[in-house]
């Protein structure tokens, strides 16, 4: 049961209060409108349609009746989601309309959100927030949110691997179906953000993975998501050997088999050993986010 | 009369390119949607693509390379329109295949030459 909204009292006495209504009164249609209202001006808009956002709540366990929809009258302001896992809790998606900015909502919103997964008697509370986003990252600290690690978005053209890059020789490769990519990944030992996390990949669906054995002995495994139009959601674990080479083949064997897709993976951390193979293969950093994390218990 | 297709999904900046491009010979198709600007441009082969590269189904890197693969569009010019700081812009449109881009905001001043100079790059002032 989501409880009442507070009310601040408004900005001047010709305004309109501004309060919070639950995102679940609200279409999606109406959702998506507002959001993408919000991101007119950033440099990485990120819009959305009806459908990503349907696809967003399912991949991502966002609880509608804990999100929040910050209006004055019948004016839309801004919105924030809050994505409910056991033990944890998510804030996404915050944004208010440029000519709404500096007058409070964006803290409101991110109180109500903080509330909500405290009544949830969640251990933490976690968010992405995009690199040099300098106003919502003081935002975010002001509210106890201290920085955990940087975060990259990757991308690779279509294209075959390019031939001047050393290879590991005579490397085995095994295909493997969505349910034996899902059973890897309970044997993954890198740590995910909310995007990244298994149930964020098994909720997005059309998983593959890729086992590779090195003739020096080193082998290891990738977990990705592959639909019409491209190849995401990469997770890389080198089980034996040097990772550098593990990858080479493993991102040598993906992009072979798919030459012809587009590539793009959120939220691989910079120190990834994984990332200058990725490199040497053509994936190309877009953007960062800093993950950040408020403490609860 | 040359025809350029802007892919662009939100309606005030599609609304400043088609007013600004207006008072020129050019005639200017708008989707608002990467679906929908495949889809036009497989059906109308314009002969350049202006694209915003954050769309709402599909994103850009994305549909340039889908455009890259229909018969017929492989060599138009496909010009990115977009708010990336111009490094990556700059890396992104080299590795995806783009043959420039504009950055966002536009100015309406500068945009029509910018476009007569992708049109014929050997008369750019």
């Amino acid at each position: 049961m989501t409880p009442p909204a507070p009310a601040i009292a408004p900005p001047a006495d010709d305004t309109p209060a501004i309060d919070l209504v639950p995102a679940s009164q609200f279409t999606i249609e109406e959702l998506v409108a507002a959001y993408n209202q919000t991101r007119v001006d950033y440099i990485v808009p990120m819009p959305m349609n009806t459908a990503r956002l349907r696809e967003y709540v399912r991949n991502y366990d966002i609880d509608l009746d804990r999100s929040f929809v910050v209006r004055a009258g019948d004016q839309i302001l801004g919105l924030a989601m809050l994505g409910v896992r056991p033990g944890h809790t998510w804030v996404t998606r915050l944004g208010i309309i440029p000519t709404q900015r500096r007058c409070g909502a964006g803290q409101m919103l991110m109180e109500q959100l903080i509330a909500q997964s405290r009544r949830l008697k969640v251990s933490y509370v976690t968010l992405d927030v995009i690199q040099n986003n300098k106003p919502a990252h003081r935002l975010f600290s002001k509210l106890g949110f201290h920085e955990i690690r940087e975060l990259m978005v990757i991308r690779r053209p279509p294209a075959t691997p390019p031939d001047d890059v050393t290879i590991p020789p005579c490397y085995t490769v095994q295909n493997l179906s969505h349910r034996q990519a899902a059973a890897l990944l309970g044997q993954r030992q890198s740590v995910p953000s909310w995007l990244t996390e298994n149930r964020s990949l098994v909720n997005a669906g059309n998983l593959a993975a890729l086992r590779v054995e090195l003739e020096s002995g080193g082998r290891g495994w990738l977990v990705y998501q592959k639909t019409i139009f491209q190849l995401g959601r990469l997770v890389l674990q080198t089980e034996v050997g040097d990772p550098h080479q593990v990858c080479l083949a493993l991102i040598h064997a993906l992009h072979t088999h798919n030459p012809a897709l587009d590539t793009k993976s959120e939220n691989l951390p910079v120190q990834d050993p994984h990332w200058p193979a990725m490199q040497e293969l053509g994936y190309l950093e877009s953007f960062r986010r800093i993950e950040m994390r408020l403490d609860l218990s | 009369m040359k025809t350029i297709l802007l892919i662009e999904d939100y309606a005030d900046n599609a609304r400043l390119v088609m007013r600004t491009l207006k008072p020129y010979d050019y005639h200017v198709l708008h989707a608002v949607d990467g679906e929908t600007g495949l889809l036009m441009a497989v059906e109308k082969k314009p002969d350049m693509i202006l694209l915003d590269l954050g769309l709402p189904d599909v994103e850009g890197q994305t549909l340039i390379s889908l455009i890259r693969n229909v018969p017929g569009l492989e060599q138009v010019p496909v010009i990115a329109v977009t708010a990336w700081p111009s490094d990556t812009a700059r890396q992104m449109i080299k590795a995806y295949g783009c043959d420039g881009y504009i950055s966002k905001p536009i100015s309406p001043k500068a945009f029509p030459s910018q476009i007569a100079a992708y049109f014929d790059p050997e008369n750019e002032e």
